[in-house]
Formats: C-alpha cells, sequence, structure tokens
C-alpha cells in the first residue's frame, strides 16, 4: 500500500536550510552537539541527549513521536563515561522507542515500543520489530530481522531493502505536509 | 519499506506458481523469467561470525563445526556473551615463617571472563577460570564420546568407500572390452592391482575391509543405573535444572543442571549467493567482506519487472463495482510499455524448446545430465482463486525510465486520458474498476488477479554464437488483496 500523507501544524515545526523539519515539542539537550544531516524529521515529545555526547544522523532519518535518542555510557574502574552515538541514512525510529545504541547503520528499521540497550550496533540494512527489547551489546548483523525480548533473530530481509528503505523514507518526508491553513 | 512492516497486498505469481511480494523475488536476466526462493539453487559463498566479523575459509568452519572461535553465547539466554576484566590480586605468599606485612606481595593483574548482560550469568558461575587474555583461550570440552564417535565415522567411511568400489566394479564389468589385451586404461583391474602391489601399497579392498572388521557394534543392554532412593521425595529446585532449549543447545553434553553449562562457540554465519537452476547464472552475489551490504550481482525482481502498488480502494461488494487506485512504476533504465490484461488472456507459455539437443547428448554420454526433474518443479501455474475482475484500460501506457534527479522536479503532471490520475518521472497512477461477481460470499477475501504485459530491455550483451535481441514483450500476472467482500 501506498504510503498515505500525515499532516503536521505548520507552526510547531522548524525547517533548517537543509530540509530537517523538527518540531518544537521535542527536548534536544544540548544541542551544539546535534547534527542532523538535512532532510531529518524529528517529531513532538522525542528526546535527544546532545548533553551526554555527540549525536549524529545522516540523511533522511525519521525519530518519532516520544521516541529517546541516548548516547551510550560505559562503566569503568574510574566512574562512567559516555560515547558519541551514530545513525547513518534512512533511518526509521517508531514511536516511544529508546535508541542507547553506539552505532546505528544505515537502511536500519526501528520499530514502536523498542528497547535498544546500551553500547548495541545495528549494522546496515537491518530490522528490529515492534515491542522487542534489545539486550545490551548486542550485534545486530546485515539483512537480520531481530523480534522479541530479549529480540533475537527471526529472519531474513530481501536483498532490496536498502532501496526499500531509502524510497520509505523519502516518500514519508514527501508526505509528511503541512495542514493548509483555509 | 512498507512490504516489511504490511501484509502483502499485491502478490505477483513466480515462474514456478508461488505467490510472493515482489521484494522476495528474482529476475533471470538469461531466462527472461521470474523466479523465488523456492525455485532458484542457494550456495555458500562464504562463512563468518556475524559478531566479530571474522571471515573463516570452509575448510576451517567445517573443522571447527561452523563455529566461530572466539565469539560466545550465552548458554542459559543464548545472548551474546561479553568479555568484563576485573583486577584481581594475585597473592604470593614468599615467607610463610615471617609474620610482616611486606611478605604478602600483592599484584593485580587484569583478569577476563565471560558475561551476559542479558540475564547477568557469568562464567565464573560454572566455575571456569578467570582468563588472563580478552580473547581465546578458553577450556575446550571435548565430548565423552569422542572416540566412539570416530569409530562410527571410520566404519560409515570404510562402508560408503566399499560402496562406491563395487559400483565401480560393476560398471567396469558392464563396460569390458573383450578384447585380447589388457589395456592401461584398465584401471581397476589388474595393472591397478600390479601398481600397488609394485609401490608396496596395501590393496585397495583390504584397507576398508579392516575398519569393518574390527568394528564392534553397538549393544542394548538391560542393565540400567537404579534410580536414586530420594528420588520421589526430594524436592525439585527448578532453579538449578536447565530447560529443553538450554539442553538442546549443546547436543553433546545435554546438561541437566544449571552448573554444568559452558558457552556456546557462536554460530557462523553465512554469504549465500543464489543461482537460477534453469541456466546456471548467477541471480545474487554478494561481495566478500562481511560487513558489505553490496552486491556484485543483483537479479532482483524489484529491479526489472514494473511494481505494483495499491494505493486505495473502495470495499468489494459482491456483484457491484468498486474504485481502485494503483500505482505503476518503471525500475529499469529504459522506457516500458506496460499494458493491463486479464490473467486469462495471456499467451500460454511456450514448452521449453531444446535447441541444444547436440549438447544435450553430449551430455548424457558424459554422465553430466542435469537433474531435469526440476524443471517440472519450476513451470507451474498458479491457481489464482479470484473473485473479482479488474476492468483493463486497452490503451497502452507509456511509462519513462526511472531517474534519480527526477525527484527535485516540479509536482505530479495531470494526464488526458480519464483512467491516469497523474504522473510523476517513472511513477502512474492509474484508477482502475473491479467488477465483482454477484454469487461472491460476505466475509471471504476479495482478491482480484491482473495481468501485464511489458516491454522489456535487455541489457545482458549479447554473446557472439547466438546474438540476442534486445527488445522483449514479457508478461507477469499478480493478485490484489482487496480486504474482504462485504455484504
Amino acid at each position: 500500500m501506498e504510503l498515505q500523507d500525515t499532516y503536521y501544524n505548520k507552526s510547531e515545526y522548524v525547517e533548517t536550510a537543509s530540509g530537517n523539519k523538527v518540531s518544537r515539542q521535542t527536548v534536544l539537550c544540548g544541542s551544539q552537539n546535534i547534527v542532523l544531516h538535512g532532510k531529518v524529521i524529528v517529531q513532538s515529545d522525542a528526546i535527544i541527549r546532545g548533553d551526554l555526547a555527540n549525536v549524529k544522523t545522516g540523511r533522511f532519518c525519521i525519530i518519532s513521536k516520544g521516541s529517546v535518542i541516548r548516547p551510550p555510557f560505559k562503566k569503568f574502574s574510574k566512574g562512567v563515561a559516555f560515547f558519541p552515538l551514530q545513525m547513518g541514512d534512512h533511518v526509521f525510529v517508531g514511536e516511544n522507542t529508546v535508541v542507547n545504541a553506539a552505532v546505528v547503520g544505515s537502511y536500519v528499521y526501528i520499530g514502536k515500543n523498542v528497547v535498544i540497550g546500551r553500547r548495541c550496533v545495528l549494522k546496515d540494512c537491518c530490522m528490529i520489530e515492534d515491542n522487542s527489547v534489545l539486550a545490551a551489546e548486542t550485534v545486530v548483523p546485515s539483512f537480520a530481522r531481530f523480534s522479541g525480548s530479549p529480540a533475537r533473530l527471526v529472519t531474513n530481509l530481501p536483498e532490496a531493502m536498502p532501496d526499500l528503505m531509502t524510497e520509505f523514507t523519502k516518500s514519508y518526508y514527501q508526505h509528511f505536509l503541512p495542514t493548509t491553513v483555509n | 519499506m512498507a512490504y516489511l512492516t504490511q501484509p502483502d497486498y499485491v502478490k505477483y505469481v513466480c515462474s514456478c506458481g508461488q505467490l510472493k511480494p515482489i521484494t522476495s523475488l528474482y529476475f533471470c536476466r538469461h531466462c527472461l523469467k521470474i523466479r523465488c526462493g523456492f525455485c532458484i539453487c542457494h550456495e555458500v559463498d562464504s562463512h563468518h561470525c556475524a559478531n566479530c566479523l571474522e571471515n573463516m575459509p570452509s575448510s576451517e568452519a567445517r573443522l571447527k563445526k561452523n563455529r566461530c572461535s572466539s565469539c560466545f553465547d550465552c548458554p542459559s539466554c543464548f545472548h551474546t556473551l561479553s568479555t568484563r576484566a576485573t583486577m584481581a590480586a594475585q597473592r604470593q605468599a614468599q615467607d610463610p615463617a615471617g609474620g610482616d606485612a611486606k611478605v604478602e606481595n600483592k599484584q593485580t593483574k587484569k583478569m577476563y571472563y565471560l558475561s551476559c548482560f542479558n540475564c547477568r550469568w557469568t562464567s565464573r558461575d560454572v566455575g571456569i577460570p578467570d582468563q588472563s587474555v580478552a580473547s581465546g583461550g578458553w577450556p575446550e570440552r571435548t565430548n565423552p564420546f569422542l572416540s566412539r564417535y570416530n569409530q562410527l565415522l571410520d566404519y560409515y567411511k570404510a562402508i560408503a568407500q566399499q560402496e562406491k568400489q563395487e559400483k565401480l566394479e560393476r560398471e567396469r564389468k558392464k563396460f569390458a572390452i573383450r578384447g585380447k589385451y589388457i589395456t592401461l586404461t584398465d584401471k581397476t583391474g589388474l595393472t591397478g592391482a600390479m601398481a600397488r602391489n609394485i609401490a608396496g601399497l596395501p590393496t585397495s579392498e583390504s584397507g576398508s575391509s579392516a575398519a569393518i572388521a574390527s568394528f564392534t557394534p553397538s549393544q542394548a543392554s538391560a542393565e540400567v543405573d537404579e534410580l536414586p532412593d530420594d528420588v520421589y521425595t526430594k524436592d525439585v529446585n527448578l532453579k538449578q535444572i536447565t530447560s529443553m532449549s538450554q539442553r538442546l543447545a549443546s547436543p553433546e553434553w545435554q546438561p541437566s543442571s544449571v552448573s554444568r553449562l559452558h558457552p556456546l562457540a557462536k554460530l557462523l554465519s553465512i554469504k549465500r549467493s543464489q543461482r537460477c537452476r534453469v541456466c546456471d547464472h548467477n541471480l545474487t552475489k554478494p561481495e566478500y567482506n562481511p560487513g558489505s551490504i553490496k552486491f556484485k550481482i543483483e537479479l532482483l525482481a524489484y529491479y526489472h519487472v514494473p511494481e505494483v502498488k495499491i494505493i486505495s480502494y473502495e470495499t468489494v461488494k459482491p456483484g457491484e463495482k468498486s474504485a481502485l487506485l494503483l500505482k505503476l512504476t518503471n525500475p529499469t533504465g529504459h522506457e516500458m510499455q506496460i499494458q493491463l490484461m486479464q490473467p486469462e488472456d495471456l499467451p500460454p507459455v511456450e514448452e521449453r524448446e531444446e535447441p541444444k539437443s547436440i549438447e544435450k547428448s553430449l551430455e548424457k554420454s558424459l554422465n553430466l545430465e542435469k537433474d531435469t526433474s526440476s524443471y517440472r518443479a519450476i513451470e507451474r501455474v498458479a491457481e489464482l482463486g479470484s473473485s473479482s475482475r479488474v476492468t483493463a484500460p486497452e490503451a497502452t501506457l507509456t511509462l519513462a525510465q526511472r531517474d534519480d534527479a527526477a525527484e527535485y522536479d516540479d509536482d505530479a503532471q495531470q494526464d488526458t486520458s480519464d483512467f491516469i490520475l497523474w504522473r510523476k518521472s517513472n511513477k502512474l497512477a492509474l484508477r482502475l474498476e473491479v467488477t465483482t461477481d454477484a454469487a461472491a460470499t460476505p466475509g471471504a477475501p476479495a482478491r482480484a488477479a491482473l495481468a501485464l504485459q511489458y516491454s522489456y530491455r535487455n541489457t545482458v550483451p549479447p554473446a557472439p554464437a547466438a546474438p540476442q535481441q534486445a527488445h522483449h514483450t514479457l508478461y507477469t500476472t499478480l493478485l490484489l488483496d482487496l480486504g474482504v467482500v462485504s455484504g
């Protein structure tokens, strides 16, 4: 099925020169440490914790309502250290999802109500189904579809995954329209 | 992407009769047919560990039982184990007689143990000593039945060898040339035996028969250990007993108690290439690098066959007409002519012509004949079982080639014809009408079959011997899922 248009209130969103659409109802901590690489949508009530460490996203990322992007920490003998969080291009993060990963590759689909544990590595082209919990330090290989709690490999993804994700995030961006003022 | 998060609304008919979404189909450029995972050949290209991305040659992988040597899974919850470091104090009593505080020389050393971040299992739980190196060096357990295993293996290898020998012997007898002279090509006959004799090797039969003769078959015995006296009275501590899946994860030991769980070496993943079973050409071939997601060859239907998506549809009612909006996409780099048809109007699939009869007979004589039974399985017609018909407009639709720069163009153009809703570079939206049988039962799934005739330009460089034509007219059938028939 073709994606349906989603409408947003024009006064709620800020659109940058590079095409990022960021809601005003978000919590962007340490915004100097957050880099959105263009055509990224950050929807209302999302939290990006740039105050802990750098957060970088690629192009055409979608961060849905109520999701939390939070750099992971690691315990050392002398306290804790936070690590930067990198996200590739064409990444979808579903609603109410917490992402604590160290690396999220390109063409990654993360469903809604998912918890990605500390320092997980999500390789390019993978998918985490809705309502999954990824235990800390999990490596999700390419073309893997993970599900459950703790999330495990359930099946493989088709070879055309990069193009499917590219098409999905691009059409999501195109269908993300401001409500026309009557 | 919608393909992965939604049910498959549009299914294509593979040449083997399976109904699959376009994302799980392949397109052989040489047969010009749609193939699916069911009717192609899957081959293992390379082994690698999905966790540490280390490549392993296939011979080594077989030796290590397809398991990684440095990564482990938790035996309790099957999550990947992580290595944790601790500072361990090594006490070296230098002078036990003296009561001085300085006597005890404290040295701290980094020690490593395995820990599961999901269920908190650690290698210390089962008494595996900490290691001084971060990776590797974990004690390997040997199978308690290893010698018996090897015995059995040798025995069956010998039997296989013997049977092969017997078969060869029979073949040789069948085709024995009734000549006067013993020829040198008579490999397994007298000359072969003589050659072995001269070289001082044992004759081929004696070697295998020795393994067979010395083999002692297993014997069932009625003597079984008595059950402990408290087996019915002792309280069962379920926390100490392993689950079925935990036991089966290590089939050699099958631990019944939690204290005997050992880390499981992680199973290797593979890179897989796929091949058309009819023409033996590669359909997909991944790059060698385990971390790479690119393909050297990637003949997917998604890149060659026009893609049909449902934009929206009206609820289907028996005996009535309803509207249906479809989106057609041309994924190829060439202009495409598409015509909608009824599935029954498709030209019948022509019989497999066999122009290579000489080659066939050659193959037959060389005993290289391919298993043709697969062809029969491949060419099958799908049962569509659709209750609705899509009224197909007569006109031929022209779809422009795929153009990645076109997304920066302006908005959709309106088309003059009445059934085309809009056009946008290589995409096109159609307004169609669906007629449903009056006999369709309400509540049954509403499906509509549709056939496409499309022009395809073959970009395979033609072989010098057999110049191919570049333009083809191909057909594909698809089944649209339109929800359920309403009452």
